[in-house]
């Protein structure tokens, strides 16, 4: 009796460890952090009174507007970049019979090799005003001043596609291995071309993946801090980036907590939204 | 020797034991990186740990505020025993939020012979060991000498288009950029506490801006590779880099400036206090304030070193004739308007 209920509470016991790390580890911490966003402080010290002005503060001010929004123009962004760009790879990784399949398999993931810091501060490189970009166009007779291509949203966009990519590879691959190729052969097989059998039958099928990878990219875009420090400025901020200037610059934490409660219920939404489309659209 | 299982318990058990008593001879100081960590570590860590016989741990993470948000976060345990480089604002934060040490001549006696300035610009949870100044720092191959802030802050009667691009803001979060746009206010009829006139110079100097940072050390490799030409800088910096053979040079502008006070502070729940404030107590030291100033281009926390070279008495504040010239606004005015004045300037820059 004794080890029947031993083994009946193993699987609870496995998820309770887990579950107790992220309890004290993420959950506690963040909940006493966000809900400093409800609370009045007195010239950045916190008063303990409950108010809705931090809130209130941010969305009358054109910035602050202006840095959320840009933050869903950058995630959703750079999540369209990701799907297009990973789609192709990902089909070609799954269907190639290549030798070297592992091997372009591992090339695919070199972006997660390198840190952060030193991929980002590439791209800065290639579009600063003596970069690469503007030193081809200027070559080429493009162009007679270099572009301002920096800071600007587009490079941030770019540079967090650049280092999410593999995430959509790998995402968008685990949905494509999951087919059977006899669908598509069999409606080959019927009469539709390789084209039509693609959109009618792989591309709808893939889509879990499609959403998957778009959701993954868009949900570390959104709170990326590193890129949109590097590849933006004071005029092309984010909401990571508004938030480190109030908790850790100006110690305006109920400032930076309600922009943290911001960022966090937007992303949810916006998640919840896109997991409910993908869903239907799955189910259909 | 064979690791058995009851000597690894032994041994587990009798770590809080030992470590504890290791750590009573260790010491975790908080300060700057680069030039900065390798002038303190050769003029003052070094020297301390040989006369104490401990071990100092170095950490140079974090600007002045991050480290202040390290200890807020920590309830006055963030890890470190000294606090080496706070500014004003963040020991009157921590003097209201109860999160750094009463200082007292019984703890640090060496306070005794600190400026009088000193002991007004902060409440007693802080010691100011060096002062700097903001001073305009320019780059000798492209541009004559400023004379006035209004060449920072206009530079195109002086200078003309030529300097287009090659100036550079900082940010808010860097008390420099408050002090620069304080001046800017005075120079409109503005004062420390009404900077309301700055915000049209800081718009009409916008289009001059090539570059935005918040750090004085981010600021440093476009001075290097030429892109920035004029600049507000503190003068410790401005100095270390005019001495290391960088094309610049900086000066007081004719309308004065405003000082800073570099304070040093022990949280309240730092493990070792009473090598603490040995530590800072050496830190005010005259042996070890002389040779750390002349390294680092600051000027000392005491008046009463008067055996100074000629051109760093040039430099520095050095008598209290010089440090009566210097303006200190009130640090608590700083700390309850600088959010504000902080979206201000991101409206106007952004």
């Amino acid at each position: 009796m004794p080890t029947s209920i031993r083994r009946g509470s193993l699987p609870y016991l496995l998820i309770a460890i887990p579950a107790a790390f992220l309890l004290v580890c993420f959950v506690i911490p963040n909940a006493v952090l966000l809900s400093m966003g409800f609370i009045e402080s007195d010239d950045t010290v916190p008063t303990g009174v409950l108010t809705l002005d931090n809130f209130s503060t941010l969305f009358h001010s054109a910035l602050y507007v202006g840095a959320i929004l840009r933050s869903f123009e950058v995630g959703i962004g750079a999540g369209v970049i990701v799907v297009l760009l990973a789609y192709p790879l990902a089909y070609f990784l799954v269907r190639t019979t290549s030798r070297w399949k592992t091997l372009l398999i591992a090339a695919s993931l070199t972006p997660l090799l390198a840190s952060v810091i030193v991929r980002t501060y590439g791209w800065w490189v290639i579009l600063n005003r003596e970069g690469a970009v503007n030193g081809l166009l200027s070559w080429l007779g493009v162009i007679d001043r270099p572009l301002a291509l920096l800071p600007s949203t587009a490079a941030i966009t770019i540079g967090l596609a650049h280092a999410l990519l593999p995430y959509g590879v790998l995402t968008i691959m685990a949905s494509l291995n999951g087919l059977n190729p006899n669908l598509e052969r069999a409606a080959m097989s019927l009469g539709a071309s390789r084209t039509r059998s693609f959109v009618a039958v792989t591309l709808p099928l893939s889509a879990p993946g499609i959403a998957g990878g778009f959701l993954l990219t868009f949900a570390i875009a959104i709170s990326a801090y590193a890129t949109p420090a590097i590849l933006g400025g004071p005029g092309t901020q984010v909401m990571a980036t508004v938030i480190r200037r109030f908790m850790l610059e100006l110690l305006d934490w109920s400032l930076g907590s309600a922009m943290g409660v911001v960022l966090l219920v937007a992303s949810l939404i916006l998640l919840a939204a896109t997991s409910a489309v993908s869903a239907r659209r799955t189910t259909a | 020797m064979q690791l058995t299982r009851r000597r690894a318990l032994l041994g587990a058990l009798a770590a809080p034991v030992v470590i504890p008593a290791l750590a009573a001879d260790t010491l975790v100081v908080n300060g700057y990186g680069g030039e900065y960590q390798d002038i303190i570590m050769k003029t003052t860590i070094e020297p301390f740990e040989k006369k104490f016989g401990v071990k100092v741990t170095y950490d140079n993470t974090g600007t002045a505020a991050e480290n202040y948000a390290k200890i807020r976060a920590g309830r006055g345990a963030p890890g470190f025993d000294v606090a080496a480089e706070l500014t004003p604002p963040e020991i009157i934060l921590g003097n209201r939020e109860a999160l750094l040490e009463r200082i007292t001549e019984a703890e640090v006696p060496n306070l005794q012979y600190v400026w009088q300035t000193s002991r007004s610009l902060i409440p007693v949870n802080g010691v100011v060991h060096t002062y700097q100044y903001t001073a305009l720092l320019w780059n000798k191959k492209h541009l004559d000498k400023p004379d006035s802030w209004t060449d920072y802050w206009a530079p195109g009667p002086k200078y003309g288009d030529k300097i287009k691009g090659h100036l550079i803001a900082f940010d808010p979060g860097n008390l420099l950029s408050i002090y620069a746009l304080i001046m800017a206010a005075k120079l409109k009829g503005g004062s420390d506490e009404n900077i309301d006139p700055a915000w049209d110079v800081l718009k009409a100097q916008k289009p001059w801006v090539g570059v935005s940072v918040t750090t004085s050390a981010a600021a440093a490799p476009y001075f290097e590779n030429d892109q920035v030409w004029l600049a507000p800088y503190w003068s410790a910096r401005a100095g270390y880099y005019a001495a290391a053979n960088y094309p610049v040079d900086f000066c007081i502008p004719k309308e004065g400036t405003i000082g800073l006070g570099n304070c040093a502070a022990v949280p309240v729940g730092a493990s070792n206090k009473k090598l603490a404030f040995e530590f800072i107590n050496f830190r005010l030291d005259r042996d070890v304030q002389r040779a750390f100033n002349l390294a680092y281009h600051s000027s000392p926390g005491r008046p009463d070193i008067t055996d100074w070279p000629a051109d760093f008495i040039a430099n520095q504040i050095t008598t209290e004739a010089k440090m009566a010239a210097v303006d200190f606004p009130d640090s608590a005015m700083i700390g309850r308007k600088r959010s504000a004045w902080t979206r201000r300037w991101e409206e106007i820059m952004g």
